[in-house]
């Protein structure tokens, strides 16, 4: 009996030591932290199905706002003249809703964050918001687009993304300018794709558009069946497939233009955002001319610390940070800077002080108009609450194979148009 | 003791520390009370799964499928049970609901249960992988229904609800579908099925009647993970097709083969350490350290896939080498040792021959 | 008129449909007959011509031949299209031949695709009696051997190849790593060191793919990878096709990097036939399939065999997951819902025929085509695209189990 328990009591030893081993030691910097350190929880997709191009961007852009947090001039937070070192946690939400909720649950209860921010799934966000709201932890979205997400109200909830709503309206403005007579829309059968597709559809029907909307499944591989259905029919003016996220974006788009059914001198290739980033061309080599949004600056309106980052980003990836990399950037900060106006970790003198958020970092000015203090008049539409209003969205065309996102040309809003023309006729050269 | 008696002491025992355990402060917050009520949702699927499978021989991958439709019975006639019926202002209690998708469940599971008679082994496992492919598919698609991917969202069991309610609900229904389990296993019935799994024709020649029993295993087996399902996600509040993708399937199916899939028991204890080691090896940070100054990082190296990865591994070298399951493989280990050692002892007493004992 | 046909194609149809798949296989049992393929057979004739033709096959009870089988399949598609046609009437596929044809052309491409792979599934089972839940997996592993060797050719050595030779080393590959797992987890069982050996083979094939795919998303990564393009034209176009003054087909499109990829498939599928039929060693795996016990008099080694078989399979997975690198984006999770097709095709064609697999890969394809163009909601088409190969599988596995060429249970 004395052997068998010497067993179990060594396979417990055994595994002590193990966990022990695995406990992350971070390094030793020159600042002179005497507090505990202060934890705030981030989230992302860092696997299928979720987006995890951008998670893995989104969770390196935390890491590195935290290094930059902690070391000189910054030296972490500053509480009651003691130096308080900031800790992220990033949580995996594997972009669902369900993962979502239980990731905050974890970050909430067992690792004890005082605050919340990142993610790039919104329905992900929806449900992680069931917890935070509960829980009242300030939550500050770095990359969630769904309306509901701040039209909800909730007074722990924050945004600096932009909603969708402004989001689309952009494409949907562009387009219309355009006068086109008959648009396709394809969309993923999801909250974001069905999202899209009806609030599209909706802007452009009223500006007395033809439009037929398809959905498909995430994951799917083999589109021809569908988009010969589609060339079975007179050519569209537009095949808008924004509402079709990641990879299966890449499947879709390319197929279509290897079908030479978009984009040709008929018919505008209209690719989700993300085709902004390296794989594009490597999985769409067809894609020349496609057209498609970006969120935030160009490299052209950089300041110093969106420089900063977007060398160190290109240093690390070989290619140009997106906006969900500022985006993360940023929303670590505009927290930090919150518990330390806040003086405190308290949620609610956290989320009275980011209210009252002014600080100007990678992206621009932050700052959020409505909230508690000041509610969102009647003719402001309610997803204003708690978002910050100023993100800039503009629309680009690719014109040359392999171009990066950043030379592309822009065409929407005029204001910001690069080449002088709103939209590049495949086959030319603006 | 007997072994036996010895068994069910340790059972009893591992019971109450289960009961006692959310009201000290040992698990100290929600998060680790809510593993471990995941811990004991796993172990009804795998459990019930063993018996289906292991026991029966009936090799179904359309476990979670049937799960899902208990749940989403459950969740719609939640929403939309009032307009249904037509009651005016009235509201469906959840148990209604869930009752009504334990026996819908139930109701699936009867009518794959009776297709699938001709079917043996490796058809019987091609037609339910298609069984619950079309169900993930028509889910999904039908997401005006459904909600599709965006989920179904449930309204909690009772009106004020905690993680621990939750946790005594869920371990309430697995020791309830424990002893149903084992008594239908250990009765006449289970040694039918067993005789079926061994050899269908000389059972059939024995006078067992194979069509009742084939049926009304995959009834009970469907009814028990349609009504798990349907208190489950009662509890998490909402339902998304990702939760009977194949690999949710695969890794129930792990669970049971590394807890040994021909013992309810081994299947339960299995499924419920595995799925919290599954749940603790998520916050390994591999690849995720940084150091300031040289930067280093590892993005494609995630502990999300390697955790799955290891227990592919661990599956196939369990039913290479340990077929009964891991957890017979180291009582195994640990009695024989035992024995082992006592031997040897006894064997130095009463013969000590020299070389043996300056080995 | 119209109504009456509505009526008894809507009503009557499936309902003596239902009356011919479960009263005529007892008819054909009291009598002493061979009732395996009755009840698929009265399903069709219920459903095509009603109670006359059941009274026929009642009272007659006639042995079935093929030719009377498929005959009623294509009356029964037939009708159902007639269905179709009557109450969709101005969905494309019943107004447009051309573009049906370009479809079913479209699906028949790839159909040779899904038929390569599912020629290995065949193969291993007619061997070894073993379905690979793997398969799914050693195709994604294919693909990205294919994938890796390209890469490293292209920036170590600095020539750009085609990804025609990317298939020859994904076929080493895939061929190698299957050879060992059989070797080392499969071969056990045939030397009877396994109880339940079939329950087994379900359960470590299984368990080996779900540690390759996660293996390989871990050690690669999520992000999706494409290989460069077997031609470098853009896509093809036929001019419309008249007789005379008379149109008889309009516009039709190709791919040519799609025809390509089908016509290594066909060029792969016609070397397996000649090695199977051709060389000594082909035989030998033939005449185990037949008989392992007779093979293994006549000098055979039956667990050579196994593995041999094994390897091929897994060979012919890895390539025809290197035919479509270029054609789709390649993530480590593309294998399941391959893996879903291939089981379709086989059962589809009879599990253990080669002929069966070549079929049935083809059917997929069509129907896969069909299904999603001409499916009433266009919204909802190419959601349900992997839904209507399944529903095939689910009514083929209910009715005749043994597919178009397959071996009695």
């Amino acid at each position: 009996m004395l052997n068998y328990k010497n067993r179990i009591l060594a396979l417990f030893i055994i595994a002590a030591l193990l966990s022990v081993s695995f406990t992350v030691v971070h390094a030793q910097d020159e600042c002179n932290f005497e507090g505990e350190p202060i934890r705030i929880g981030a989230t992302g997709p860092l696997s299928a199905p979720g987006t995890v191009l951008a998670g893995i961007d989104m969770q390196w852009a935390f890491n590195i706002a935290e290094a930059d947090l902690n070391a000189p001039p910054n030296c972490g937070i500053e509480l009651d003249g003691v130096q308080h070192p900031v800790e992220v946690i990033f949580g995996d939400t594997e972009g669902l809703p369900e993962r979502g909720a239980a990731v905050a649950d974890r970050l909430i209860n067992e690792n004890g964050v005082v605050a919340l921010t990142g993610e790039y799934h919104s329905a992900v966000g929806l449900s992680m918001m069931d917890v935070a709201v509960e829980a009242n932890i300030p939550t500050v979205f770095s990359e969630t687009f769904s309306d509901q997400i701040t039209a909800q109200q909730a007074p722990n909830t924050f945004r600096i993304a932009p909603t969708s709503t402004i989001a689309s309206s952009a494409i949907s403005e562009w387009l219309i300018s355009l006068e086109p007579e008959d648009v396709v829309i394809i969309a993923e059968n999801t909250d974001f794709g069905t999202g899209i597709a009806e609030s599209t559809q909706a802007n452009l029907e009223a500006a007395g558009v033809n439009v037929e909307v398809i959905f498909v499944e995430l994951g799917t591989q083999d589109f021809l069946p569908i988009l010969s259905r589609i060339q079975a029919g007179d050519p569209p003016d537009a095949i808008h497939t924004t509402g079709v996220t990641g990879e299966t974006n890449l499947n879709l788009v390319q197929q279509m233009a290897e079908l030479g059914l978009a984009p040709t001198e008929d018919t505008i290739c209209i690719a989700n955002q993300v085709a902004i980033t390296p794989e594009f061309w490597e999985t769409v080599p067809d894609g020349n001319y496609c057209v498609f949004r970006k969120i935030g600056l160009g490299p052209a309106s950089y300041n110093e610390i969106a420089q900063s980052l977007a060398d160190r980003y290109n240093e690390t990836f070989g290619s140009a940070a997106q906006s969900w990399v500022f985006e993360s950037y940023d929303s670590l900060f505009i927290i930090a800077d919150a518990i330390e106006r806040a003086g405190s970790t308290d949620p609610d003198a956290v989320i009275e002080a980011l209210e009252a958020t002014d600080i100007t970092l990678a992206q621009g000015r932050y700052y959020f108009p409505f909230g508690l203090n000041n509610p969102v008049p009647e003719d402001v539409p309610e997803w204003m609450w708690h978002q910050w209003p100023d993100p800039a969205v503009t629309v680009l065309q690719y014109f040359e194979e392999g171009q990066s996102g950043d030379e592309a040309a822009i065409l929407w809003p005029e204001v910001r148009q690069t080449h002088g023309t709103s939209y590049i006729v495949p086959g030319t050269t603006p | 003791m007997s072994r036996q008696q010895q068994g069910m002491v340790l059972l009893a025992v591992i019971s109450v520390i289960l009961l006692i355990l959310p009201q000290t402060n040992l698990l100290g917050n929600n998060y680790r009370v809510t593993l471990i009520r995941d811990g004991f949702f796993y172990a009804i699927l795998a459990s019930s799964w063993a018996l289906l499978a292991g026991v029966s021989g009936q090799f179904s991958f359309g476990h979670m499928a049937f799960m899902a439709i208990g749940a989403y019975t459950a969740g719609i006639l939640g929403r939309d049970g009032v307009a249904i019926i037509g009651l005016a202002g009235g509201e469906i209690h959840p148990l209604m609901t869930i009752i009504a998708g334990t026996i819908m469940a139930g109701f699936v599971g009867f009518i794959i249960g009776v297709l699938l008679l001709r079917l043996r082994a490796a058809y019987l496992a091609l037609f339910t992988i298609a069984f619950s492919e079309l169900i993930r598919i028509g889910l999904i698609t039908e997401f005006q229904f459904t909600g599709g991917s965006n989920g179904l969202e449930f309204r909690p069991l009772f009106a004020s609800t905690s993680a621990r309610l939750d946790y005594y609900i869920m371990f309430v229904l697995l020791v309830v579908s424990l002893a149903v389990m084992y008594s239908l296993s250990n009765s006449r019935f289970g040694m039918f099925l067993r005789a079926i799994r061994e050899d269908e024709e000389a059972a059939a020649a024995m006078g067992v009647d194979i069509v009742r029993y084939k049926v009304l295993i995959f009834v009970i087996t469907s009814a028990i993970v349609g009504l798990a399902g349907g208190v489950f996600y009662h509890q998490v509040g909402i339902i998304t097709p990702n939760s009977i993708v194949l690999l949710q399937m695969s890794l129930v199916i792990a669970y049971a083969v590394i807890g040994g899939m021909e013992s309810l028991l081994g299947a339960t204890v299995g499924a419920f350490v595995s799925r919290i080691v599954i749940e603790l090896l998520r916050e390994i940070p591999i690849g995720t350290t940084i150091t300031i100054g040289d930067f280093s990082l590892g993005p494609t190296i995630e502990p999300g896939a390697w955790r799955f990865a290891l227990f592919g591994l661990i599956m196939i070298i369990t039913l290479r080498f340990a077929r009964n399951g891991l957890l017979y493989a180291i009582i195994q280990w640990f009695s024989e040792r035992h024995v082992a050692i006592e031997q040897t002892v006894s064997k130095r007493v009463t013969d000590p021959a020299p070389e043996e004992v300056a080995s | 008129m119209h109504a009456i046909i509505l009526i008894w194609l809507l009503l009557a149809g499936p309902v003596w449909a239902a009356v011919g798949a479960l009263r005529l296989p007892r008819q054909y049992h009291r009598r002493g007959l061979d009732s395996s393929q009755s009840s698929y057979v009265g399903t069709l004739a219920g459903l095509v011509a009603g109670p006359f033709a059941l009274y026929y096959l009642w009272q007659k009870t006639p042995s079935l031949s093929r030719r009377a089988m498929v005959s009623l399949f294509i009356a029964a598609l037939a009708e159902l299209f007639i269905i179709f046609a009557l109450f969709f009437p101005d969905n494309l596929c019943a107004t447009n031949h051309t573009y049906v044809t370009q479809q079913v052309l479209n699906g028949l491409t790839i159909g040779t695709i899904y038929a390569l792979m599912a020629i290995g599934l065949t193969l291993i089972y007619s061997i070894q009696g073993v379905v690979s839940f793997a398969h799914g997996q050693f195709y994604m592993v294919g693909g990205y051997a294919s994938l890796f060797f390209l890469d490293a050719a292209a920036e170590d050595v600095g020539i750009e190849l085609n990804p025609v030779w990317g298939i020859i080393v994904a076929g080493f590959v895939t061929m190698a790593i299957g050879i060992l797992f059989e070797r080392f987890f499969l071969r056990p069982m045939h030397t009877g060191q396994i109880e339940r050996a079939r329950e087994y083979a379900i359960l470590i094939t299984f368990g080996f793919g779900f540690f390759m795919e996660y293996t390989t998303l871990a050690t690669i990564g999520p992000q999706p990878h494409r290989a460069g393009r077997f031609i470098q034209t853009a896509s093809l176009r036929l001019e419309p096709l008249t007789v005379g003054d008379t149109p008889l087909l309009g516009r039709l499109i190709f791919q040519p990097n799609r025809l390509a990829s089908g016509l290594i498939a066909v060029l792969l599928i016609a070397a397996l036939v000649y090695f199977l039929q051709r060389t000594w060693t082909g035989r030998g795996l033939r005449a185990v399939s037949m008989d392992k016990q007779a093979a293994a008099v006549t000098g055979i080694n039956p667990l050579g065999m196994n593995t041999l078989a094994f390897g091929i399979g897994t060979m012919l997975a890895g390539m025809s997951g290197a035919a479509l690198v270029p054609i789709f984006d390649w993530v480590p999770w593309v294998g399941a819902a391959a893996a879903t097709r291939s089981y379709v095709v086989v059962v589809l064609g009879g599990l253990g025929s080669v002929p069966g697999a070549l079929l049935g890969g083809l059917v997929l394809g069509v129907v896969e085509a069909l299904g999603s163009g001409c499916y009433p909601n266009p919204s909802k088409g190419a959601s349900y695209i992997q839904a209507f190969g399944l529903v095939i599988f689910a009514v083929v596995l209910l009715l005749k189990p043994t597919g178009l060429f397959g071996r009695k249970l």
